[in-house]
């Protein structure tokens, strides 16, 4: 990666560009002359540095571009390690799964698919994945027929069909992903008053978030087409464009049935926003369920068609696995990891566990939903969305470890905050949700890209810029390149103020740091063979909890603000 | 003012803003950029590598294995040790760095083909980047050492070099230590520039007996070095030849042979006992014309010319009468051209072989190095008059282009050569920016077909467009405007811009072809037609940008003021 350039050394001064930066006076009432500077969120990591030189208004214009093409560049660059189930027989992995649907929907009519030999890999995601696969499938069939031929070309493995899948999600993901996050934080930053360089490196931080970019482009998934389609519904939210914002959350959830995680502060922010707040809107009301019921019609509607209501039914049925355990290998929520002490499967029948998880669940998701229907204010949709997914992750039925991505999105939308807290908070628990990534990371042959991104991603916010050597010799210079920072100005660490949470989070990286040495060095008792894993989801599960509760908290405490003190 | 924003603020970052000078410098540093192009390289290992990797491992191994006397003899590998010994010492000293695991892997035996797996590649690759550390300080040092007014255009300069595709797709993708090696060769350019004459001719030197084409660039030193080290020309008055002796600085040029001759002879000294075989390892004449991908140079220009000419030839009876009476060497009949072509099938598709011409006369390694040489002195004769820091970088520039339009058997990758000191040059004026920009789009885009795999294919391309549009559109804003700037030709300008734009295009254009000859078995025939118009496009391009800097080197009189 790498955004740079010195553009341009005589227009780049210290007046403010664009449409009222902040600006803020460093009191220093000794001195005579007045220290102007910008307040950036980012201020002194290295992409304010990177992103410096686009600061002119003359070259702003193409700070979004490179930004997005050094983001891709990076996606390319993961792409060229391993992927789920790489030489894998019988049953491969993620990316046979993703070939297999392309390979049926293409040479299956409708009525089949969800039905169609369902021991290996059958269709268990809603039908737009379906629609998505078939239209990709026929493009990869039109270059090579072979990557796709029904039944024979199961486990098919070649340089040239992984270059093709790898693109496939490339072009997902630059056109529905990246243009969603790229609008919010220009729609959250011009409100806000933010300089549209802040406005810039908040979308960078988020676009190399690194547990998307290790699940889509190495581990092998579409997700960026949920979370974008999601992204896309909350900034019509924003424009307050409600029944199109609905549309699009249908059309995430048609995609991949986890957005309904979000579902609970969608259906409560509609709700308040046409009966309640500020008060009864029948129109509004109107056009948002009619939207949401077309929408709904447009995307099941070929399977009824061409199924009937029975194929309709076979669907519902595989895409809620209610048959399948209360969680599946290990996974960071509350089921899997308070499993060690309590034998779930023993003591209670799967019908029992459902509600009592479904139970669980409801309880977490409350707070967030009532106050969403209270106040429901655009500042807080990250925060509830947040909130709310994090409770399903944690205490629902059947989750699987890549399902962190969902609370993840909210959560790292987060980084348009300007509160140091926040963002200390957010770059925490992205860290935590890359370490729970680490044993499917390991299995997939992404040691390489997990560290590379661990590292990379945390860099580029600053987060290690306090260690940028002193001791090397003054020819080397090590430091910001282009933007005038001082030479003895070091960026802190992100960590919150409070000492506690200082000790948190420091004693986390601590236990994320043993737990990877132990894993590395020691070798598990054979009566404990995931002893690590189990250690790995422990940890993560606690500071998912913390930072639930804090996120709650935060959602109660932020809930009678405004935009301005996000 | 805006006191109410004061508010927001981290109190702690007010403190230490305030607490700090006032004013506000930039330092230029590479250190960023280092860490992020390291990511990214870091990423790239588990991705494509050429048979250049084996060929480095095969000589660490022999240097590991081997005594010194053998290691220009061993030949179990067909990829023989054919680089000047500081590299070879340079191998054997990485080779001592292997780890056992490495080691088990593969990666110190000497076998025919390499059998080695992903650790031995991990070693390798970390070889690479860690050795590139010496490109980055030297620039760093350029840049600490330039002038206050030209900091800013010598660091886009420099951050250039270090992001360049070429050295990432020719190093960490295909798998070469150029990184290394042209950090040893801007070290000298930069110690030129900081009249330290001695260091550059031992930089030069070292890097020289690292790697023998930059033998290329030796006019241009010898005589930058002669002029403004050794010759001194400022009191000089003739009267009788005597006085010639008077000009030529005695201590300087004893100390200057002292240099250059220890450091020779510390490299080859110790290969004394096998100095032919050494010779005709590091140069191999017996190679044809041009590579089986034909560098974009004037050879292949030609060589399409020729190709041409033969199906012009053969359909209109009329041309080739007229050619005939012109090229005396052309076959007189269609049926002794067939007889020609059958007998000589086609000069490109094959490894290695001698490249023959139908219709145009043949060309003989002697011709290519006379007609180098030529333009060589051309070049550097300007030189001779005003020892320049400017001038000597513009003769090390025209010599890296003639090596690689005229040179015998030229790689793509020696583009670089002729990138990396024109990139020296930019800065001083805005005009130079014209051949530059369709150097560079040209000469990296030429090193497209290195990488044919479809995983690195959105990589490069990516990444070159994004570097070329980033550095032309900086490199425009900071280098110097002169006033003479109104004499450009906007019509070249627009021109080269039109050319750059096109690249992307072309690019397309020929992936699709490779990617569609699966589906249409009839394009397979045509799979040279690919290259040929990479190689035919980008020899315009090249070819066109020594035109316009041959021109301003020689003609444009403010310029060099």
């Amino acid at each position: 990666m790498v955004a740079k350039k010195k553009l341009s050394s005589k227009n780049s001064g210290k007046k403010p560009s664009g449409n009222t930066p902040v600006i803020v006076q460093a009191s220093s009432p000794v001195e005579a002359t007045k220290k102007v500077e910008p307040v950036e969120a980012f201020f002194a990591s290295p992409l304010y540095d990177f992103v410096t030189p686009f600061r002119p208004v003359g070259n702003q214009w193409c700070a979004k571009y490179v930004i997005v093409i050094f983001a891709l560049i990076i996606r390319c660059a993961v792409g060229l390690g391993g992927y789920s189930g790489l030489s894998t027989p019988p049953m491969y992995g993620d990316f046979e799964a993703q070939r297999h649907w392309m390979e049926i929907t293409q040479h299956l009519p409708i009525r089949f698919w969800y039905w169609y030999d369902l021991q290996y890999w059958g269709l268990d995601y809603p039908p737009l994945t379906a629609y998505h696969s078939y239209v990709l499938g026929k493009l990869g069939a039109f270059f090579r027929r072979e990557w796709f031929d029904l039944e024979t070309s199961r486990g098919y493995e070649s340089l040239d069909l992984k270059s093709y899948m790898r693109f496939t999600v490339i072009l997902s993901e630059s056109l529905l992903y990246i243009p969603a996050v790229i609008y919010f934080t220009k729609w959250v930053g011009k409100h806000r008053s933010q300089s549209p360089i802040g406005q810039y490196i908040a979308a960078a931080a988020i676009l190399f978030q690194p547990a998307l970019i290790l699940v889509d482009h190495g581990h092998f998934q579409y997700n960026c087409i949920m979370l974008g389609m999601t992204v896309y519904a909350l900034n019509n939210f924003l424009d307050g464009f409600y029944a199109m914002g609905a549309i699009c959350f249908v059309l995430s959830l048609c995609f991949k049935q986890m957005s309904l995680y979000y579902s609970p502060i969608i259906f409560a922010y509609l709700l308040s926003k046409s009966i309640y707040s500020p008060g009864f809107n029948l129109p509004r009301l109107f056009a948002i369920s009619v939207a949401t019921v077309l929408a709904f019609i447009g995307c099941l509607g070929p399977i009824y068609i061409f199924g009937g209501y029975k194929n309709l039914a076979q669907m519902s049925y595989r895409i809620f696995p209610f048959a399948r355990g209360i969680f599946e290998d290990k996974v960071a929520n509350f089921w899997c990891v308070s499993n060690i002490f309590i034998k779930y499967k023993n003591l209670f029948t799967p019908q029992d566990l459902q509600l009592y998880s479904l139970l669980a669940t409801v309880v977490g998701c409350l707070p967030s939903f009532v106050i969403t229907f209270l106040y429901p204010k655009k500042h807080l949709l990250p925060y509830a969305l947040a909130a709310c997914s994090m409770s399903f992750f944690l205490f629902s039925f059947q989750v699987h470890e890549k399902t962190i991505l969902l609370p993840l999105l909210p959560i790292t939308l987060l980084y348009t905050s300007r509160d140091w807290n926040v963002l200390s908070l957010v770059c925490w628990i992205n860290n935590v949700a890359l370490f729970t990534l680490w044993p499917l990371l390991r299995k997939d042959g992404l040691a390489l890209q997990y560290g590379v991104l661990f590292v990379l991603s945390n860099w580029l916010i600053g987060n290690f810029s306090f260690v940028t050597p002193r001791f090397l010799p003054k020819f080397l210079t090590p430091g910001p390149s282009i933007s005038h920072i001082d030479d003895d100005y070091r960026r802190d660490i992100l960590l919150p103020k409070s000492i506690i949470w200082r000790i948190v989070i420091v004693g986390s990286y601590l236990g994320m740091g043993l737990i990877h040495f132990l894993d590395y060095y020691v070798p598990p008792s054979l009566k404990y063979p995931d002893l690590w894993t189990i250690a790995n989801c422990s940890l993560g599960f606690s500071c998912f909890m913390i930072f639930w509760i804090w996120n709650n908290y935060k959602l109660f405490e932020m809930r009678n603000k405004t935009l301005h003190d996000l | 003012m805006v006191e109410h924003n004061a508010k927001s603020i981290e109190g702690k970052r007010t403190i230490a803003a305030s607490a700090s000078k006032s004013v506000k410098t930039t330092r230029y540093s590479l250190w960023n950029f280092w860490i992020c192009a390291t990511a990214l390289k870091v990423l790239l290992f588990p991705g494509y590598y050429s048979t250049d990797f084996d060929v480095h491992r095969n000589w660490l191994a022999i240097t590991n294995k081997l005594p010194m006397g053998k290691w220009y003899l061993e030949a179990t590998s067909q990829w023989t040790l054919d680089y000047p010994p500081f590299f070879a010492y340079f191998e054997w000293f990485l080779s001592q760095f292997v780890p056992k695991a490495v080691a088990e892997d593969g990666c110190l035996d000497i076998v025919e083909v390499g059998n080695f797996g992903f650790p031995t590649i991990i070693f390798q690759r970390t070889t690479v980047i860690l050795s590139e550390v010496v490109l980055y300080v030297a620039l760093q040092v350029f840049i600490n050492t330039s002038d206050i007014s030209e900091k800013s255009a010598n660091f886009v300069m420099a951050s250039s070099i270090v992001l360049s595709p070429g050295l990432l797709i020719v190093d960490h993708i295909h798998f070469q230590y150029n990184g290394f090696l042209f950090g040893i060769l801007i070290s000298s350019i930069v110690a030129a520039k900081n009249r330290r004459y001695l260091l550059c001719a031992t930089f030069f030197s070292v890097a020289l007996c690292f790697k023998h084409i930059f033998l290329y660039l030796a006019p241009a030193y010898f005589v930058f070095l002669l002029r403004a080290y050794v010759l001194d020309f400022s009191s000089f008055k003739f009267k009788s030849y005597k006085d010639l002796i008077s000009i030529v600085q005695w201590p300087n040029l004893f100390k200057l042979a002292a240099v250059v001759i220890g450091i020779f002879s510390v490299a080859f000294l110790p290969f004394i006992s096998t100095w032919p075989q050494l010779l005709q390892r590091l140069f191999p004449f017996s190679r044809g014309l041009t590579h089986a991908y034909w560098a974009p140079n004037f050879w292949a220009v030609y060589s399409f010319a020729d190709k041409v000419l033969t199906v012009l030839v053969l359909k209109l009876p009329y041309l080739r009468k007229i050619l005939s009476i012109v090229l005396t060497s052309m076959p007189k009949t269609a049926a002794d051209i067939r007889f020609e072509i059958d007998s000589n099938n086609s000069g490109t598709r094959g490894l290695v072989q001698d490249v023959f011409f139908v219709v145009l006369p043949q060309i003989t390694p002697k011709l290519t190095f006379l007609l180098t040489l030529f333009y060589q002195i051309l070049a550097v004769i300007p030189v001779l008059f005003d020892p320049s820091f400017k001038r000597f970088v513009g003769s090390l520039t025209l010599c890296g282009y003639l090596s690689f339009l005229f040179g015998w058997h030229v790689h793509e990758k020696a583009i670089m050569l002729v990138i990396i000191p024109f990139s020296f040059l930019v800065p001083f004026d805005r005009r130079l920016l014209t051949p530059f920009t369709l150097l560079a789009s040209a000469g990296y885009v030429s090193l497209f077909p290195l990488l044919y795999e479809s995983q690195d294919f959105l990589l490069k391309f990516l990444y070159t467009f994004i570097w070329c549009i980033l550095y032309f559109y900086a490199m425009g804003q900071t280098s110097k405007v002169n006033r003479s700037g109104i004499r450009r030709v906007f019509f070249f300008d627009r021109l080269a811009i039109c050319y750059y734009l096109l690249l992307v295009p072309m690019v397309l254009a020929v992936q699709s072809l490779d990617v569609l000859k699966h589906k249409y078995v009839a394009l397979e025939k045509y799979e040279f037609l690919g290259l040929m118009i990479y190689s035919m496009y980008c020899s315009i391009g090249v070819l066109s940008s020594w035109i316009g800097l041959s021109w301003l080197y020689n003609f444009d009189e403010p310029m060099w003021n």
